[in-house]
């Protein structure tokens, strides 16, 4: 957010270094995380891909310090976020450096704040910003993600499109250098989604670290600049979208391809796509690929 | 820069709070409390019949200056009529009688029973008003931030607002369970047993869906830093003059003055 923010070769350190991590639920027996090795270099825009139940909450959580310290199990190996190793320091520290925004917006908001304006001035006031700030800060992220019109509405009566850009907003104001999101735009609309997939591009660019775990291929292909793929708690893909997006093996694990892939495939079985070409995984690849082939007839 | 946001510009939100400008909407918020708390221990401590009712005037005349005394007493008449019924009702029968009782249309009544009923009356009547015009001129977003400002910790501000707007959640909440209940064919109408039957599953899926939320409301505090240690701050500001903290003061002295000499003078 902030345009001043210190170039990305300025940081030596990882902003998320995570070391053979394991970790399973109290009670459950299988693990939910397992052999997860990561590094993440600052002002990167990763996605995390997976099937239902293959790790990715618990993944967000891990990032974000709710593992060890909320949800307790059998926790092994080493994250360390900002720079900070997240079995030492207290989640107060680590709230400070990463948030996390998750799927269900209704529960994301406070309850005890009466208008917009007001809960997206909670987390500042819980870190004693000063006055002044907060207004600042509020009336720019407010303009950041498009809710300035909602200000003085209750965050109850609000559309759940709406709670979600209001939870995206009382996050982004505290302006974490990590920012990890839990399928956070599952209640939006497809424009809604673009936005908020430009406007986390535009962020990463700017040097906060996003995570985000999500299904919508088509965004993730065009904004995002590392995928993994989570199976069963281990990482089983991992690398720029175009490679990932393309593999066989999300298939197999359940995650699918984005519609441009499908659609070349059923092309291709009828000759309508260029053999000597692999699968788009993006609209301008798919329009590249059909000109191709209609330029060559 | 501090900046002050007065009242007339507050947002408003969903409470039995009016708008108004009489002295009763400008008085801060903790300092009406104090009031109340002052009204209250008077109308309950001051032996006596009368002095509750001499209370409850002068509690409707503060609602006529603030132009309240309408909205006051269509709100206390639903409260206090049919209460009051039942008072004089049973103490007038059922009190134990020392003088000739008092004879109404064949009844014999107790004298000391219709005075205790006049006296409980007068009572209530003053704690209903005194609550009432707080409730009526105070907005409940200035409530919390008057405690907030006054020191009161962040998790008692927290737990008032938030049951005050999740009480309706769960309402709606408890609502579409219903709903959905009676889509799959339940029946939810008609006898007393029919409906002690579909309890369990409209209150059983409410239950557990709430802890469940509990769990992802408990995150999202904490990841917005409502556990950090360290000086709080607050957008908006309430104002808070010395000379309402002085009548505070003033009206706690008088009011503990008063029980002391009442009691023991």
């Amino acid at each position: 957010m902030s345009p001043s923010a210190p170039p990305l070769d300025a940081h030596p350190h990882p902003a998320i270094e995570v070391v053979d991590l394991h970790f399973a639920y109290p009670h459950s027996p299988t693990a939910a995380l397992e052999g997860i090795s990561l590094s993440v270099a600052k002002g990167s825009f990763i996605a995390v891909l997976g099937a239902n139940s293959s790790g990715k909450s618990t993944l967000c959580h891990a990032l974000t310090g709710f593992i060890p310290h909320f949800y307790r199990g059998d926790f092994a190996g080493r994250v360390r976020i900002g720079g900070l190793d997240t079995t030492t320091r207290s989640l107060d520290e680590l709230v400070q450096v990463a948030s996390l925004v998750f799927q269900n917006p209704l529960n994301q908001i406070s309850g005890a704040k009466f208008t917009v304006r007001e809960e997206i001035a909670f987390g500042l006031e819980n870190l004693g910003v000063p006055r002044a700030e907060m207004t600042r800060r509020i009336t720019e992220v407010m303009d950041l993600v498009g809710i300035t019109d909602l200000a003085d509405r209750s965050p109850f009566a609000l559309s759940g499109g709406q709670q979600q850009l209001l939870a995206l907003a009382a996050m982004l104001v505290l302006r974490p250098q990590i920012f990890v999101l839990d399928e956070a735009t599952s209640a939006l609309d497809s424009a809604g989604s673009r936005r908020i997939f430009s406007l986390l591009h535009q962020l990463s660019r700017t040097g906060m670290t996003v995570v985000l775990a999500e299904r919508k291929l088509e965004e993730i292909a065009v904004h995002c600049d590392r995928v993994l793929v989570l199976d069963q708690g281990r990482i089983i893909l991992d690398g720029p979208p175009r490679q990932v997006l393309a593999s066989p093996r999300l298939e197999q694990c359940h995650v699918g391809r984005t519609r441009y892939s499908r659609v070349a495939e059923r092309a291709l079985t009828f000759g309508g796509w260029p053999v000597d070409r692999s699968l788009p995984v993006g609209f301008q690849e798919a329009v590249a690929g059909f000109l191709h082939l209609g330029s060559k007839r | 820069m501090a900046r002050v946001v007065s009242r007339s510009i507050m947002p408003r939100h969903p409470s039995l709070a009016l708008a108004g400008k009489g002295i009763a909407f400008r008085l801060n918020p903790v300092t009406k409390l104090t009031l109340v708390g002052c009204a209250l221990l008077l109308a309950f401590l001051i032996p006596g019949w009368w002095p509750p009712w001499l209370l409850f005037t002068a509690l409707a005349g503060f609602a006529q200056i603030n132009r309240l005394l309408t909205a006051l007493a269509k709100k206390l008449l639903k409260i206090i009529l049919p209460l009051a019924f039942f008072l004089f009702f049973i103490h007038g029968l059922f009190y134990h009688q020392a003088s000739a009782p008092l004879t109404l249309a064949g009844v014999d009544l107790s004298r000391e029973g219709l005075l205790f009923a006049l006296q409980m009356t007068g009572r209530i009547s003053a704690a209903l008003a005194a609550s009432l015009l707080f409730v009526l001129t105070t907005p409940t977003a200035d409530l919390m931030l008057a405690l907030s400002q006054r020191g009161t910790p962040a998790a008692i501000t927290y737990i008032i607002g938030a049951t005050l707007q999740l009480i309706p959640q769960l309402q709606a909440r408890a609502a579409a369970i219903g709903d959905a209940q009676r889509a799959r064919g339940m029946e939810t109408d008609g006898s007393l047993l029919r409906r002690i039957r579909a309890l369990l599953p409209l209150v059983l899926p409410l239950v557990l869906g709430s802890l469940v939320d509990v769990e992802e409301r408990a995150i999202a505090l904490e990841a917005r830093a409502f556990r950090v240690k360290g000086p709080k701050s607050s957008l908006h500001e309430l104002p808070d003059p010395q000379s309402e903290r002085l009548l505070c003061r003033l009206a706690l002295i008088l009011t503990l003055a008063t029980i002391v000499v009442v009691w023991w003078g």
